[in-house]
């Protein structure tokens, strides 16, 4: 399944600023953390990219795109009716093609030498179906995610076929409906916050809200889990909400520590433990 | 193989349900030894969970029963073995396995005996249960949504979120909304044979069957509809403390300390704080972590913030036998879920699964509280009729490999083809249900009925098939609505397999009040229904409907008749009440009560708002002055808050009129019963300087205590062992009217009934010769029966006290003296003493210096917080100061039975017997529960031929008897009473244990008082001479257990402070001839606690004591 487009969601009540924060790329130089996403979605081959923001909010994240700002296609939401319809506004935009599906408020870093989205963007041509990244999750952090259950694909150490998916479960309903042998006890595995969805999805969304209902995006996929293959993939890096407490700090951290300005951060760090404690 | 170890492994039904008993029969002694090798040897390799559960109770069974009646048939010269005082050392820490390796040891190299077998056996029995409790606990914190709560031990990682309708505060009223559960309570239609047991039903699932009924209730008369009788109300507070608040108990109580949380037994509030825990808000995972609870309670509910939670059960007593605290406890947690998203619906019924995972969370609640009930108690949750089954462990459960059966049951609500709307509507046209006010301990009942089907034990085992058609019958009787049916189901059910498998199902309550009912109804009265494992709590009575409104109404006339006559013999904790009641189709329920309606319920407001009033407003928080407001507005418009205002006055300016009165009875007792103030004073200084006390009871710790020396006591404990002789002496003593028997029947019998202040002499204790009997009949109608043999009546004396002299009066009179032709006295009791408050120190040596057994590890918890409790009560009351806080008759003591034989002196009673009887010789004192002692010819003649002033029988020691025992002390001869042991070891090397029964030489007696028979005449001689006799006699200080009762069924236990003088004592005086006799354990044993009474209707004992019985 080859995917060109890419919708990212950035009109969250309270996520609507944070792609516009400036901060220093692996490769040294300060670009917001819209920019940083457009890069790497863009390396991983993906030429078409709908933004979906806040009205009023264009000029902003346009001016955020930098050297991506033509490429992407700005739809505004025009009422707050939740994360599901944000995806669907893009419903035009993608059409019946597959889409990447990503959130403006986290950051990836890939441990190997393929970005986060390019692992499942080949994943998802090779099985030809959509695919979620997942990663494993202590339980505290359930009310933050969509959890997944399934069992691990045979023959994979980190492909899961996806059963089941609920959204910010507690632990006691994650527990008799999530767990997914293999992990660590009180592990899950959570949404990772980028997906490969066929189109499917889009009209499962379309069909929630003409039935009246809020759009649903966990309840989609948990519907496409009983219709057709879906595969969800422990990818093999981190990622950084930056709109958590200190959020973008370890981000940027992050970010720092993994390029070629590793030792200049490190010396920072280090002269703030010192004069910390002096 | 042994024979018996195929019992547990063989693969066919047939052989493993074969009794142990009848396949023990023809073994003999050496046979059943190496029986009990093979399968110790067994139960240690096993890693079948049950086979080793199996093996311990066969185990305990064969050193219970079975190798102590071949040891009492052998005739031994040998000193009885001793059990080794390590081994009970280990019993009490629960280190069982290293006391079964030191008795099995000690049996190797000595060889068997009744002590170590009783050792073995109570050791046995204890890993047993301690194995099965071990398995329901994993199992509990395995069920899948309750595993996580014992990961989580810190804040941060709190994974649980308020709702966040909970948090939308109403603008006009200024109050947050309240969730609200209400849950009913639920019946067992069936009475499961006790099935639902855990341990019986993760075993034998396929047999763990109840027909479980939702129901709502209202006390008849006086409430208008039946409604849910359990509910729970959570709101979110602007203060971060958890506030939890019993209206049923009264009390409240803010924590902002993680621990406390946990400390169970502090306040009254455990069963909220163990819903707190087990819904996951405080995970138990988090307790001892040293973390904030307000750090917790902000993760769940934000910064700052915390939440109350409110219990209510509407007029429904404690031990009603209709799960209320079970149903309580789902309906906190299901709130508490609820409120935290554990539930997908915040309000209406739960869905299947959720309802599930509340009946593991209220298991985990009640295990983690220390208490425990069955698995269908929760049935309430489930709506309607439901039947509940033990379910097939499958691959993938936790218990799969481990036990045949799983934790949880699977539910069945059964739907209007299983029984049409038209029956439901029939039996609740029918039925009325009760509870007769006695409230009492299930927990013995629970561990016999668990311990006669894992043996099998043959007549149990079949009734236990007889319940499983019992319940075809009933489902078969509701589909068609034959509710007559139905009674004749369940009066069968009652009548043969339940008494059949726990004869204490029935008691003399009960069948006073079914003998009445039958025959003021005939053939409209359809049947009795017994619920729940103890008599004389709920019971159902099924009439037919024109009759059932007369039923209800006799009922009540009827039962409260009943406790009146028998409210002194049996623990009634309560006047008996008549329910109205309705099939609840809902099952669990939950709203969301907002604005103008967000009020809790009435009763809350009784106990807060004071609380609140007593405060200047500008302290209250806004949310509590908002409160107080939306309150003061409904008391206007609410028609539940009517009368809201006076009860308010109530419980602000109580009324003192109800306690000066008590003060006043407690005087007036206190005068009449010759209460000694200055010798109270003396005590209480004593106490209070550290003069007297438990430490001080003991001997001198260089006194040197050891066994007896050979010749030193008369060995009858064979039987024929004394000569023919002696017994045709003693016939004749009796032929010529020398003798009488002195009961001692003054005391309450503390373990007896915990307390709960019941004559202990009229405890109809037993059904014996067909009907329940006291044991002042049952020693009446032994007296009858050697009356008989001698031709002469023999003269029954039984000593009273202020407390037990009028019921026991009353009864003799009621009952005609139980028809007793020969002479019988009431010897009323001249001293009285009153409790006071123990020392913190008694305290403290009593639990902490005295060896103790440790409990299982929750219970432990929930004991070591109670005396903590028990001990900030002592200090802020006053150590040593009286105790007057309960009812006069539980703060007033009898101090000792020593007093019993001088008050015979000083009341006339043995003057007056002397005149009729002037030739008495001898006295045979014994105590109230040694059920199997009787006036015996032959120790009679003993008794007469050695001269002895003084012989006491004592029997050889077992693991139970504690309380001293026949020793030499210094080299002399003497009994010790166990609280004068200088150290718990020593009464480890004696080989006898104190009867207190004596039989007593009149005149050597009065000599030894320095008194002639004619000085019985002279009370200022006789109360001098007791009073110097007295002053030689050590005073020992005892702590015993006093029961406190409140609301509605409601008992606390205290530990109070009292001084006794005893009888073993007269053993050290040297112008007393003492002798010793060993008699047999059937004769000398005591009934000190029911728990004892089926192993002693097992073992032969009871049937002993009817061959002495004349009725």
């Amino acid at each position: 399944m080859k995917v060109h487009k890419a919708i990212i969601t950035a009109a969250g009540k309270n996520q609507h600023t944070l792609p516009l924060q400036s901060l220093v790329a692996p490769d040294g130089i300060s670009k917001s953390a819209l920019a940083i996403l457009l890069d790497e979605v863009t390396q991983a081959g993906i030429d078409e990219i709908a933004v979906v923001i806040c009205p009023g909010d264009e000029a902003a994240f346009a001016e955020a795109a930098g050297i991506h700002a033509r490429q992407v296609t700005f739809i505004e939401q025009t009422e707050a009716l939740g994360y599901g319809h944000a995806v669907h506004c893009a419903a035009d935009f993608t059409g019946d093609d597959p889409f990447l599906l990503m959130v403006c408020d986290h950051l990836y870093l890939s441990r190997v030498e393929k970005s986060c989205t390019a692992q499942l963007l080949e994943t998802a041509a090779r099985e030809n179906c959509s695919v979620s990244a997942v990663q494993a999750t202590h339980e505290s952090k359930l009310p933050l995610y969509g959890t997944i259950g399934g069992r691990r694909i045979a023959g994979s150490d980190l492909l899961y076929q996806v059963e089941t998916v609920i959204e910010k479960p507690t632990p006691t309903e994650a527990e008799q409906k999530l767990v997914i042998p293999g992990l660590r006890a009180g592990n899950y595995l959570c949404y990772f916050g980028i997906h490969v969805l066929t189109p499917e999805v889009m009209k499962t969304l379309g069909a929630q809200l003409a039935a009246g209902n809020r759009a649903d995006l966990s309840l989609a996929l948990c519907d496409i889990a009983r219709r057709e293959q879906y595969i969800a993939h422990e990818l093999e890096g981190r990622r950084h909400d930056i709109g958590m407490r200190y959020g973008l700090l370890s981000a940027q951290l992050a970010l720092g520590l993994a390029g070629k300005d590793r030792d200049e951060v490190l010396t920072h760090i280090v002269e703030v433990l010192a004069q910390s404690h002096a | 193989m042994a024979r018996l170890l195929t019992l547990i492994t063989s693969a066919d039904d047939n052989v493993r349900d074969r009794s142990l008993d009848a396949e023990c029969a023809g073994f003999s002694l050496a046979e059943l030894l190496v029986e009990a090798e093979a399968l110790d040897t067994f139960r240690r390799q096993s890693e079948n969970l049950y086979h080793r559960v199996r093996a311990l109770l066969f185990l305990y069974s064969l050193h219970r029963f079975q190798i102590p009646k071949l040891l009492a048939a052998q005739v031994s010269s040998d000193t009885p073995g001793a059990i080794p005082f390590r081994g009970y050392e280990n019993l009490l820490q629960r280190r069982f396995e290293e006391a079964i390796d030191l008795f099995l040891k000690e049996q190797r190299e000595n060889g068997p005996s009744d002590g170590l077998s009783s050792a073995l056996s109570s050791t046995y029995q204890r890993l047993a249960f301690q194995t099965l409790a071990d398995q329901v606990r994993r199992s509990v914190r395995s069920v899948k949504g309750n595993q996580w709560m014992f990961r989580m031990g810190h804040p941060a990682d709190q994974p649980l979120r308020v709702r966040p309708e909970l948090l939308e505060i109403d603008p006009s009223t200024g109050v947050y909304p309240i969730l609200r559960e209400r849950t009913p309570v639920r019946m067992d239609l069936t009475h499961c044979g006790w099935s639902d047991i855990f341990f019986l039903g993760m075993d034998y699932p396929e047999g763990a069957k109840v027909l479980n009924i939702s129901i709502d209730l209202a006390v008849h008369g006086h409430d208008a509809t039946p409604t849910p009788p359990v509910e729970a109300s959570l709101r979110v507070i602007e203060s971060p403390v958890l506030r939890l608040t019993s209206v049923d108990l009264g009390c409240t109580v803010e924590i902002s300390n993680l621990n406390e949380v946990f400390d169970f037994a502090k306040d009254h509030l455990g069963l909220l704080k163990a819903a707190v825990i087990a819904s996951g808000i405080v995970p138990p995972g988090i307790e001892g972590s040293g973390q904030e609870l307000s750090d917790l309670l902000a993760r769940v509910f934000g910064p700052g913030r915390g939440f109350e939670l409110v219990s209510n059960v509407n007029n429904i007593p404690k031990g009603s036998r209709l799960a209320v605290s079970t149903n309580l406890l789902a309906a906190l947690v299901s709130v508490c879920m609820r409120a935290t998203s554990q539930a997908r619906s915040l309000v209406g019924p739960l869905e299947e699964n959720e309802r599930r995972i509340v009946l593991a969370r209220a298991l985990l609640g009640e295990w983690i509280g220390g208490s425990g009930g069955g698995w269908q108690d929760s049935g309430g949750v489930w709506p309607g009729m439901k039947l509940i089954c033990g379910t097939v462990a499958q691959e993938g459960d936790a218990e799969f490999g481990i036990s045949r059966g799983r934790l949880m049951p699977t539910h069945r609500v059964l739907d209007r083809d299983d029984v049409p709307a038209d029956s439901r509507q029939k039996l609740q046209d029918s039925l009325v249900l009760v509870h007769g006010g006695m409230a009492q301990n299930v927990g013995p009942i629970l561990e016999m009925v668990t311990e006669k089907y894992l043996l099998r034990s043959g007549p149990e085992w079949i009734a236990r098939q007889q319940t499983h058609a019992v319940l075809e019958k009933i489902l078969a009787a509701l589909h068609r609505g034959d509710i007559q049916a139905i009674g004749e189901a369940t009066t069968h059910n009652f009548r043969q397999p339940i008494q059949q498998i726990i004869p204490w199902a029935s008691n003399l309550y009960t069948e006073t009040i079914l003998e009445k009912i039958s025959a003021e109804f005939g053939t409209d009265f359809w049947g009795f229904w017994m619920l729940g494992g103890m008599a004389g709590g709920g019971m159902g009575f099924i009439f037919a409907p024109h009759r059932k409104a007369d039923g209800q109404a006799r009922l009540q006339a009827i039962m409260t008749e009943a406790k009146q006559a028998l409210g002194s013999a049996l623990p009634f904790a309560m006047d008996p009440i008549v329910y109205d009641f309705a099939i609840n189709e809902r099952g669990t329920w939950a709203d969301l009560l907002r604005g103008p309606d967000a009020l809790m319920p009435a009763g809350y407001y009784s106990i807060i708002v004071p609380i609140l009033l007593s405060k200047k407003r500008q302290e209250l928080s806004a949310l509590r002055q908002a409160e107080l407001d939306h309150f003061a507005a409904s008391c206007r418009n609410h028609p539940e808050l009517n009368g809201m205002v006076q009860s308010l006055f109530d419980s602000m300016f109580p009324r003192g009129q109800a306690k000066a009165s008590n003060r006043e009875i407690l005087h007036e007792f206190l005068d009449r019963y010759g209460f000694d103030r200055v010798t109270h004073e003396q005590i209480r200084s004593d106490l209070q300087s550290g003069r007297i006390g438990l430490a001080q009871n003991r001997l001198p710790a260089n006194a040197v205590i050891e066994d007896i020396r050979e010749g030193d006591i008369t060995d009858a404990t064979a039987p024929d062992s004394l000569p023919d002789r002696l017994r045709e002496i003693g016939m004749a003593a009796l032929q010529r009217g020398e003798v009488a028997v002195v009961t001692l029947a003054a005391g309450a019998g503390s373990r007896w009934t915990q307390g709960a202040g019941v004559v202990k002499a009229l405890n109809p204790f037993c059904k014996l010769g067909g009907r329940h009997r006291s044991f002042v009949e049952t020693h009446l109608a032994k007296s009858r029966k050697i009356s008989q043999l001698a031709g002469t009546p023999l003269p029954h004396i039984f000593t009273t006290s202020y407390f037990s002299h009028g019921p026991t009066q009353s009864f003799l009179e009621t009952y005609g003296n139980y028809g007793y032709e020969g002479p019988l006295f009431l010897s009323p009791g001249k001293s009285i003493g009153l409790r006071t408050v123990p020392t913190v120190r008694d305290l403290r040596f009593a639990w902490e210096e005295m060896p103790q057994q440790v409990l299982d590890i929750q219970q432990q918890k929930v004991r070591e917080s109670v005396r903590s409790a028990l001990i900030h009560w002592a200090q802020s009351v006053g150590e040593a100061s009286d105790y007057t806080d309960n009812l006069t008759l539980q703060c007033l003591h009898p101090v000792g039975h020593w007093y019993e034989i001088p008050n015979l002196l000083r009341n006339g009673v043995l003057a007056q017997l002397l005149d009729e009887r002037p030739q008495l010789q001898h006295l045979v004192l014994h105590n109230i529960d040694t059920v199997g002692m009787n006036v015996d010819p032959a120790l009679l003649g003993h008794h007469i031929e050695s001269q002895a002033g003084l012989s006491f029988e004592v029997i050889t020691r077992r693991l139970e008897d504690r309380g001293g025992g026949l020793a030499r002390v210094n080299g002399r001869l003497q009994l010790v009473e166990g609280l004068a042991m200088p150290r718990e070891e020593d009464e480890f090397n004696l080989s006898y244990y104190n009867t207190n029964t004596c039989w007593i030489h009149l005149d050597s007696l009065l000599a030894t008082f320095q008194l002639k028979r004619t000085d019985l005449k002279n009370p200022e001689k006789v109360a001098a001479a007791i009073r110097l006799l007295a002053a030689k006699m050590p005073t020992y200080i005892t702590l015993k257990d006093v029961k406190k009762r409140w609301g509605h069924g409601q008992e606390d236990i205290f530990p109070v402070c009292q001084f006794e003088k005893l009888w073993v004592d007269m053993s050290t005086l040297a112008s007393l001839t003492t002798r010793y006799l060993a008699v047999p354990r059937v004769r000398g044993q005591q009934l000190k606690d029911p728990a004892q009474l089926d192993g002693w209707l097992r073992d032969g004992s009871a049937a002993y004591l009817e061959g002495l019985c004349e009725w």
